[in-house]
């Protein structure tokens, strides 16, 4: 415990932390007294530290989503704090945030849904710049292509409709379209379910391979645990809205303390095979 | 018992809500109501100046609205300025005869739409089916108003049907049978207007209705256990298609009133129709906020109709609510 | 043939319709508001093809018409000279687009003969011209009023999906009163309160206004309909993501939607308010003399000795059927496309 806690520090101050995260939904069916509470974060604690890559795992409505939305900034938490670079950021209303906007990005599960299927793939790309007022015109095309390329996409394609592209070719899309902005943070809400392990593989080279050439941090969230421990450096677990362990990948994996990693490690294929995984990927 | 009670709350506040509109409407005129009358050489200022102060137009609207509120629960409605009578005494007479009209013309209307959509849904795609949506497509094109000129024309050349009118000059002598077919053959023009100018709409919804329940697996489970197909179309398909249908029916009744408002006038049947436009062009305020409260009154037993008949239709309704 | 082939066909006669009443000046052979005692309520003048000697003429002629000395209302054909039908003749000079004026109209004949392709009215007056002219005036008040019903819904349909609360609320309950409320009851009370006698521009567009109030209801429903489900999208959220504005996200992501929608409601909307206006201007309350429009038209059936003996006046209703029936087609083939979702 000590050792991580060291570790953590040397990394350097976290660039994002969450402290009791609270945040429930109520659902009222019309003209009756019946409600429904769904508890989607109880006491969430969490780091991120800056240049490594996070995960964050569970089964499907354990919270996973309810706690990117709000690290991003795109639903309020009902009570805690959020810090991002050593500034509290809780309850910042759309113009206070806005300078910081673009520092945190998402990427999401459903490319097709997530892409404005009536825009060109260029357009894609040109959208946050174009709403961030950094680029004009030759120069904003010029920088899509640019972006395009680095993604691994040909610039051939700029002109083409999302839906022209395969699911692997839209996530590289999707993920070119959350760095031109030059995030420091980049949230991935289950990206890479539904794509087979061959573009898997290809999507988790490409995401390192920008982590370094852009100085990235990423939060990786996948209810798929052997999938994460192919690249993550600490990984938190998620039940019932309840983030109950969270630490570097080797201690999750090597010692699980909860019954809910225990359950995950068994469906992702036995602890060994996963820890081989990790073992493997050759993290440190 | 909930849902009809929140039903009639509803029912109220739209009667509030019309009321408030036509009031606030009033306010719109550019220039006041009775400037044109200024204009008018024979009427004295002093008699535009009385008009104006009987009709509290120099009071503020929430005054006159509360006003004739107040009338309306002492049963006057407001008073009529043109006939010198309470609008209610108007226009009570004049809503049973549209009343009359309206309600034969939909009951026609439907115990005609109901079996040939049922039947073109049944022959869907086919040669009938397509004949008689270009039937449809055909009689829908064609306004009321041309409708009702068409068949007026048709009453006078052929000296079938008595033209206009609700009764015949004689009709008080007659015995109580002649009466009954002296009124029946004045209501064939206008009815068969209001019903040719329904059935398109009606048809259409009731086959499109039926043919997304004929689709569905217990039809073809019913089909398979040897069901008659007359048994399976009326007694099997068409329940389940019963509750847009019913929808319908309480919002056809609004395209059914500014449809009879149209013939009344044109065939001269003494309903609300030639009232409200008299009213409009004599200036008459306050029959014009009575009609249209008597239409929304319409209106809402029409789409209560739907309502009960829904509850009692579909047992779904009533588990939820009940 | 197929649906997408009938709406062509149906698309391009409504098109025809309407440059033949846009270009209405060039296609009358008569002035619209000249009046000819001397021969009210002419029967329409037949076109003849063989002569009386039998001889076949590949133009079509027509003989003078001339009063019957003692009928009233009645004519005859004049047999003593037949008067060939000419094209782009010289006549009554009109304005194109309101501004040059020109002379030269489609077909005609030589004085004294006239044409009367629809019959005369009760003061000797053109009614196939005046149905031209009608058209621009009946056609352009439904196009104008669709215009301003469709812009009302947008606002409406917009605001009401995008920012919810209570603005959603209370636009929703409007919406409710308006949709509830039958469409020519409320055109009637609304057309009570403001003034019967106007000028004919000042009337026109009072017409307009009030027949566009009506009918906003649906359509402003489908739009918001629309709009809320663009807004769950998850571009949308994306977009949030870049920081980008309401009215960027309204423009670029969720105005590109409604398109279908106004182009299906305006084909739907578009012969409705004709018939709104031809409806009005049929009781009284509309457009009145000596405009022509096509309610004022009909509104000569009311009188029966017209309604009897003249039904040459029933011509302008041909007209009215045959733009809704474009529409509709037209309408339908929108609803088609919007169905199978290439809109």
């Amino acid at each position: 415990m000590g050792s991580e806690a060291a570790a953590k520090r040397a990394l350097g101050p976290a660039l994002m932390k969450a402290h009791r995260l609270n945040k429930r939904y109520i659902q009222r069916t019309p003209f009756s007294r019946k409600k429904f509470v769904i508890d989607a974060l109880v006491d969430v604690e969490i780091d991120i530290a800056p240049g490594c890559i996070s995960a964050l795992v569970g089964e499907s409505s354990s919270g996973k989503s309810t706690l990117a939305s709000c690290l991003a900034m795109s639903e309020k938490a009902d009570s805690g704090e959020i810090w991002f670079e050593g500034q509290e950021i809780t309850g910042w209303n759309d113009r206070q945030f806005a300078p910081l906007r673009p520092r945190i990005q998402l990427v999401f599960q459903d490319s097709a849904g997530a892409l404005n299927p009536r825009f060109s793939a260029a357009q894609v790309i040109e959208e946050p710049l174009e709403v961030q007022n950094r680029e004009s015109g030759a120069k904003l095309r010029r920088r899509a292509c640019e972006v395009m390329e680095e993604v691994g996409l040909s610039a051939d394609w700029a002109d083409r409709s999302p839906l022209e592209f395969s699911g692997g070719q839209r996530q590289r899309l999707a993920i070119g379209r959350a760095i031109t902005l030059k995030p420091a943070l980049l949230i991935l809400d289950e990206s890479l379910s539904g794509l087979d392990l061959s573009t898997q593989a290809q999507i988790l080279n490409l995401l390192l391979d920008l982590k370094s050439t852009h100085a990235l941090t990423y939060l990786l969230i996948s209810h798929d645990l052997s999938l994460v421990g192919q690249i993550a450096d600490f990984v938190g677990v998620m039940h019932h809205g309840r983030l109950v362990e969270f630490g570097p990948m080797q201690q999750v994996l090597g010692s699980p303390q909860h019954d809910e990693t225990r359950k995950l490690l068994a469906s992702a294929g036995g602890v060994e095979s996963a820890y081989r995984a990790a073992q493997a990927g050759g993290r440190a | 018992m909930k849902f009809l009670e929140r039903r009639l709350v509803h029912a109220i506040l739209l009667l509030i809500g019309a009321s408030a509109l036509c009031f606030l409407f009033s306010t719109l005129a550019p220039g006041g109501y009775f400037d044109e009358m200024k204009l008018n050489p024979q009427i004295s200022p002093g008699t535009v100046a009385a008009l104006r102060s009987q009709y509290e137009l120099d009071r503020p609207l929430p005054v006159r609205y509360e006003h004739w509120v107040q009338s309306v629960l002492r049963g006057e409605w407001g008073y009529s300025f043109a006939y010198n009578l309470p609008v209610r005494s108007l226009v009570v007479v004049r809503a049973r005869n549209t009343l009359l009209l309206t309600s034969l013309a939909m009951a026609l209307a439907w115990l005609i739409a109901v079996p040939l959509g049922v039947w073109s849904a049944s022959r869907a795609g086919r040669w009938e089916d397509r004949l008689s949506t270009a039937g449809t497509s055909l009689l829908l094109s064609v306004p009321e108003l041309v409708v009702a000129l068409g068949l007026l024309y048709f009453a006078i050349h052929t000296h079938a049907l008595p033209v206009g009118g609700m009764v015949s000059a004689d009709h008080d002598t007659l015995g109580p049978w002649g009466r009954a077919r002296d009124l029946a053959a004045h209501l064939v023009i206008p009815v068969t207007t209001l019903v040719l100018a329904s059935l398109p709409i009606l048809i259409r919804h009731v086959r499109a209705s039926v043919v997304e329940v004929l689709q569905a697996p217990f039809i073809q489970a019913a089909r398979g256990h040897g069901v008659g197909r007359t048994s399976i179309r009326f007694r099997y398909a068409l329940p389940a298609a019963a509750n847009p249908l019913i929808s319908l029916f309480g919002l056809s009744v609004a395209g059914l009133l500014s449809g009879s408002l149209l013939v009344e006038v044109i065939v001269g049947w003494p309903g609300l129709g030639p009232l409200l436009l008299e009213a409009c062009l004599s200036r008459d305020f306050y029959v014009v906020v009575g009609v249209v409260m008597m239409s929304t009154l319409f209106m809402i037993l029409g789409s209560l109709l739907a309502d009960v008949m829904l509850v009692i239709a579909d047992p779904r309704v009533r588990m939820d609510n009940v | 043939m197929t649906s997408r082939h009938k709406a062509m066909v149906a698309a391009s006669l409504l098109l025809a319709l309407h440059l033949a009443i846009l270009f209405a000046g060039f296609m009358a052979p008569s002035d619209p508001t000249s009046q000819n005692r001397d021969f009210p309520l002419v029967p329409p003048t037949s076109l003849h093809f063989v002569d009386g000697r039998g001889k076949f003429h590949i133009r079509p002629f027509v003989y003078e018409t001339e009063p019957v000395p003692e009928g009233l209302h009645e004519y005859r054909e004049n047999h003593a000279h037949e008067y060939p039908l000419h094209f782009f003749v010289s006549g009554f000079p009109y304005k194109v687009a309101g501004l040059i004026t020109w002379h030269r109209h489609l077909f005609g004949v030589q004085a004294p003969a006239q044409i009367f392709l629809a019959g005369s009215d009760s003061y000797g007056r053109d009614q196939f011209s005046r149905i031209l002219y009608g058209g621009q005036i009946s056609l352009a008040a439904g196009m104008l009023a669709a215009g301003i019903s469709l812009l009302l819904a947008l606002l409406v349909g917009c605001a009401s999906g995008f920012y919810a609360g209570w603005i959603d609320e209370s636009a929703m309950r409007l919406a409710e009163l308006f949709l509830v409320l039958p469409w020519l009851y409320l055109l009637l009370a609304i057309r009570a309160f403001l003034p019967l006698h106007l000028s004919p521009s000042g009337t026109f567009f009072l017409l307009v206004a009030v027949i566009g109030t009506i009918g906003w209801a649906r359509p402003a429903r489908l739009i918001r309909g629309v709009v809320l489900s663009a807004k769950s999208r998850k571009y949308v959220t994306a977009s949030r993501c870049f920081g980008a504005s309401d009215t960027y996200i309204l423009r670029r992501h969720v105005l590109p939607h409604t398109y279908g929608i106004l182009l299906t409601q305006a084909a739907l909307l578009v012969p409705q308010y004709v018939i709104a206006e031809v409806t009005l201007s049929f009781l009284g309350l509309g457009l009145g003399e000596p405009m022509p429009s096509w309610g004022n038209l009909l509104a000569n059936l009311q009188q029966y000795n017209v309604l009897v003996s003249y039904w040459w006046m029933f011509a302008p209703a041909l007209a009215l059927v045959l733009v809704s029936l474009g529409y509709l087609a037209v309408a339908d083939a929108f609803h088609q496309q919007l169905q199978s979702g290439s809109m």
